[in-house]
């Protein structure tokens, strides 16, 4: 449904970066066979007023909205498209952004005035990531606003969408960069290349994540579920033991009294679909719905597809009926003697365990007994609960993962604290001593960077990458080596890459030669380490080394470092950049805080631990409706004890205590096996996150925090599960608990 | 059962019911148990009831248990009116004042004989902690199972566990000791000594089915099917 939905906008194939496009070179482009469509348009960086704070802004603009083909913009409300002087904005930036329509919304563009625009109405782009979660406002100008706003009224981005849907991410590079050399002899200057994976939204990666998530908790729910019927069929039987006996003694065969039972689940069954079935459809409207959000858009039109009905009714009459034949078939076997002589308490007790501890009062005793008393039905709780707790305790210790992560990503290995983007390259020198020279700043250095991308055949282009030129002796970032070596001032071929680089090719093994295309020209490196990098595929290497490939070292890219007080999305620091280098005639085109984007990192990837802890206390529910159904039966069954117990001067407090310490005996008894097993469920869940989103060091040792907190959690979970029941002993009458009839 | 009679040793009465009268719902309408029943035991008397399955002995037991309430009339223990007691007062006064030897015995069966002793000291905190397990002890051995203070009920015999249930009805020292229908297993010895133990300020109170056993101590005889009749 998301696919679908994300394929009928149309997206890009590749995006190219020109001087600027015009009607002859948009023919050309549409005139190559491999090209089904082609679009010009121009992205810009910008600012715009969130809320009384300057927020960043990417401003849309082409000449022909209305018949725009690629990356399709529907309209939502108000007008389309947008006049001269006024912005349409993209509907996932709405909330972020305050904005309404008919209001007021103010954008700055570089070191210009800021422009009140009108904004005229809402749009929706779905192959945009959502701007509340990228931090930004999107909107859509003309290139005349763009002009008012002071910026180039040319277009400088040419998408296409190749013809052959079927073909690879570097098939599209092929075309793509043959798009490029069309431009280049169409005497146009070109820039950079931009391909996606063909047929993936940007938010893919999370998608699966949660999908995956979502369908490991569904097996999961699934059989524990299944404990829950056996535990309930089990005590069925129990409870109508005599009833069975008698039965037997009239002729029933035990067949006849399985075949009876079973049909008992299978009406069970029928009942729990009646009622999960339609709960499910509307869970899974509002989940589409959240899942819609995270890739913006909507899930208007979509149906609920018959097979999943199926699915859901298959599982919910087969699973009990398969999982009650064991309890089912065991009962059934009981001999008619055995079944009559069903009089008084039960005949067995687990002698055993904690004899000799006399230190513990008889109730306390009997609490600790009981809890031990039918140990298949104990174990299956246990089981339930340990698993909720282990995923629970797991799905803590991974954010912890990613908390430590995200601290040593921008805490330890980056330590610059703004990263400048200018509108024109400047010589390093430069750029360090104008940006040197502003009030505040502590420290600058001046990176290269260009778009890479490996070469892997005559004509065949795989992956594409940031490839960083880095001073070898920078005090602004601290890339430990996880493997192999980091660069020296002396190398000129080689590069260190990021875990996330070579993990999606494993081609920049250390030792080995890549061949890299940088602007068009390919070049031979020596892959000499690897480091930790962060979510984003990169690679390093030196200026010097750059400036071979490139042919100069001029760059637009300068890392900051500045007191905390001056840095914010109000800070001085970034006003006094802007105003101070403008006077320098260092346009700024973009000031990006450290912070933000770790708060954008964090934002993306908690967003998936959200989800799991939701799942886990999915699962804490089962586990905490199996100890109450165990506590339910434990009561029914132990009706006469409980008379007893009352008869010889137990109050109703006594009970109630007896209770709720056998249902937290089981709980704590869970918690303890939860701890133990978080490990392994940690190492799947970190090594599942890891291969979907970024590695992230494992935490698998179980977090005290994460320990207590599901201590609390199984604590409350006891008392509440138990508190039913127990209230419910106490209100039988101590006559009808000792009736024999 | 209706009826109005005493087993009066000379003692004052330690129990007592007044114009007692126990109604049931049942599918034709409400059933009476008990009707008008009027009834004096004194202390240190050992009173057996008789009667028919369903003839009212078990709803008499409980009356005077507190384990249930009468439709009208009254229940008095002692100078305690039980049926005037709330809940909460009932499970303590019942803990101290009444022991109760139940059909089938029903002991704990998670717990020991001697555990299941010392259960209502627990619950009623009559003994100091220290001294509970060694008065069970003393209380099973009395009845001869000191030996089998700690197996499980289901390693006991039939007679055991009745003397460990006994034992457990003994525990708070209760004024009233009561049995309901112990099913034949009240062998004469085990009868002997819970007369033995019953002393002159406990009264103790037999419910049996149809035909007294060899109980030839017992002062009082009630018929439920009938008139009640006492010797």
């Amino acid at each position: 449904m998301t696919r679908e939905g994300f394929l009928a906008s149309n997206p890009a194939s590749a995006t190219i970066r020109v001087d600027s496009v015009d009607e002859s070179l948009l023919n050309a482009i549409r005139g190559m066979p491999q090209v089904a469509a082609a679009d010009a348009r121009r992205m810009v960086i910008a600012r715009a007023m969130v809320n009384g704070t300057w927020g960043s802004a990417v401003l849309f603009a082409t000449t022909d909205f209305r018949n725009l083909q690629i990356g399709v913009v529907a309209p939502r409300s108000g007008q389309w498209p947008p006049a001269d002087g006024t912005v349409v904005i993209e509907s996932s930036s709405v909330d972020f952004a305050g904005a309404v329509t008919g209001e007021p919304l103010t954008l700055q563009l570089g070191d210009n005035d800021p422009v009140s625009l009108k904004v005229a109405g809402i749009a929706q782009d779905v192959g945009l990531a959502p701007g509340w979660m990228e931090h930004v406002v999107y909107a859509y100008v003309t290139p005349a606003t763009l002009a008012k706003l002071g910026g180039p009224s040319s277009l400088n981005q040419l998408q296409i969408v190749v013809r052959d849907k079927s073909l690879s991410r570097s098939q599209v590079r092929q075309i793509a960069f043959a798009a490029r050399d069309l431009a280049s002899k169409n005497g146009h200057l070109t820039f950079d290349v931009d391909v996606p994976e063909p047929g993936k939204h940007i938010h893919s990666a999370q998608i699966n994540s949660l999908l995956m998530t979502q369908g490991i908790f569904g097996l999961l729910a699934l059989v524990l579920s299944g404990f829950l019927v056996i535990n309930l069929i089990t005590a069925m039987l129990a409870g109508q033991v005599r009833e069975i006996g008698v039965m037997k003694a009239l002729g029933a065969s035990g067949n006849q009294l399985a075949a009876m039972y079973l049909g008992l689940a299978l009406v069970l069954g029928l009942a729990a679909c009646a009622i999960a079935t339609p709960a499910a459809l509307l869970i899974g409207r509002w989940y589409a719905d959240f899942t819609s959000s995270l890739l913006n858009f909507n899930t208007a039109g979509f149906g609920v597809p018959r097979w999943s009905v199926a699915i859901q009714l298959a599982a919910g009459t087969l699973l009990p009926v398969a999982v009650a034949a064991f309890p089912v078939l065991r009962g059934s076997r009981i001999s008619v003697s055995d079944a009559l002589r069903d009089f008084g308490l039960g005949a067995r007790g687990n002698g055993v365990l904690l004899r000799g501890i006399d230190g513990l009062g008889r109730p306390l005793l009997l609490a600790l007994r009981n809890s031990l008393r039918k140990q298949q039905r104990t174990l299956l709780t246990l089981a339930t609960l340990a698993i909720g707790g282990a995923v629970y305790i797991g799905a803590l210790n991974l954010r912890t993962s990613i908390r430590g992560s995200v601290d040593y990503l921008f805490g330890t290995i980056n330590r610059y604290d703004l990263m400048v983007r200018f509108s024109e390259p400047h010589a390093p020198d430069s750029l360090v001593n104008v940006v040197e020279a502003v009030a505040g700043v502590t420290g600058v250095e001046a990176w290269g960077v260009k778009r890479a991308a490996l070469s892997i055949g005559a004509s065949q282009l795989g992956v594409s990458f940031p490839l960083m030129a880095i001073p070898p002796g920078s005090r602004m970032v601290s890339y430990p080596a996880a493997e192999g070596r980091l660069l020296g001032d002396g190398d000129r071929d080689a590069m260190v890459v990021s875990k996330t680089l070579i993990g999606e090719d494993s081609s920049f093994r250390v030792g080995a030669t890549v061949q890299i295309v940088i602007d068009g020209k390919t070049s031979s490196w020596k892959v000499v380490g690897v480091v930790d990098g962060g979510p984003q595929p990169l690679a390093m290497t030196t200026p010097p080394a750059m400036k071979l490939v490139t042919g100069g070292d001029k760059t637009d890219l300068t890392v900051i470092t500045a007191p905390a007080g001056d840095v914010s999305a109000e800070g001085r620091i970034s006003r006094r950049l802007r105003q101070e280098l403008g006077e320098n005639g260092f346009s700024v085109a973009s000031i990006q805080l450290v912070a933000e984007n770790r708060r954008i990192l964090e934002d993306h990837l908690l967003l998936v631990v959200s989800f799991l802890l939701v799942m886990s206390q999915a699962m804490i529910v089962v586990g905490g409706l199996g100890l109450a159904s165990t506590m339910s039966l434990a009561v029914l069954e132990r009706t006469r004890e409980i008379g007893v117990m009352r008869a010889i001067g137990a109050s109703h407090g006594s009970i109630l205590a007896l209770l709720e310490v056998e249902s937290l005996v089981i709980g704590i008894a869970g918690w303890i096996i939860a701890i133990p097993l978080s490990i392994p469920a940690s190492v799947i869940i970190g090594k599942v996150f890891g291969s979907i989103m970024f590695p992230v060091p494992v935490t698998f040792v179980p977090q005290w925090g994460a320990v207590l907190e599901w201590l609390v959690v199984v604590v409350v979970v006891s008392i509440a599960a138990c508190a039913w029941p127990a209230l419910r002993a106490t209100r039988i009458t101590i006559a009808r608990a000792l009736s024999y009839e | 059962m209706t009826s109005s009679i005493n087993a009066s040793n000379g003692a004052s009465h330690l129990i007592s019911l007044e114009n007692v009268t126990k109604t049931f719902p049942a599918p034709g309408g409400l059933f009476t148990a008990l009707a008008d029943v009027s009834l004096t035991i004194d202390k240190g008397a050992f009173a057996v009831i008789m009667g028919q399955s369903g003839s009212g002995k078990s709803t008499l037991l409980g009356l005077l248990s507190g384990i249930d309430r009468p439709s009208s009339g009254n229940v008095h223990v002692g100078t305690t009116a039980v049926n005037k007691l709330s809940e909460r007062e009932m499970s303590s006064w019942r803990g101290k004042a009444v022991g109760i030897v139940f059909q089938f015995f029903q002991l704990l069966p998670t717990l020991t004989a001697a555990e299941n002793v010392m259960l209502p000291m627990d619950f009623c905190s009559t003994w100091p902690v220290g001294e509970r397990r060694q008065r069970a002890l003393n209380l099973l051995e009395r009845l001869g199972i000191a030996d089998q203070a700690d197996k499980f009920p289901a390693k006991l015999s039939g007679g055991q566990q009745q003397r460990a249930a006994i034992a457990r009805a003994l525990a708070n020292e209760p004024r009233v000791l009561l049995a309901d229908e112990p099913t034949g297993n009240l062998d004469s010895r085990t009868a002997n000594s819970i007369l033995a133990m019953r002393g002159t300020t406990r009264a103790a109170l037999c419910s049996w089915f149809s035909q007294l056993p060899s109980v030839s101590r017992a002062r009082g005889r009630f018929s439920t099917h009938g008139p009640f009749c006492a010797e």
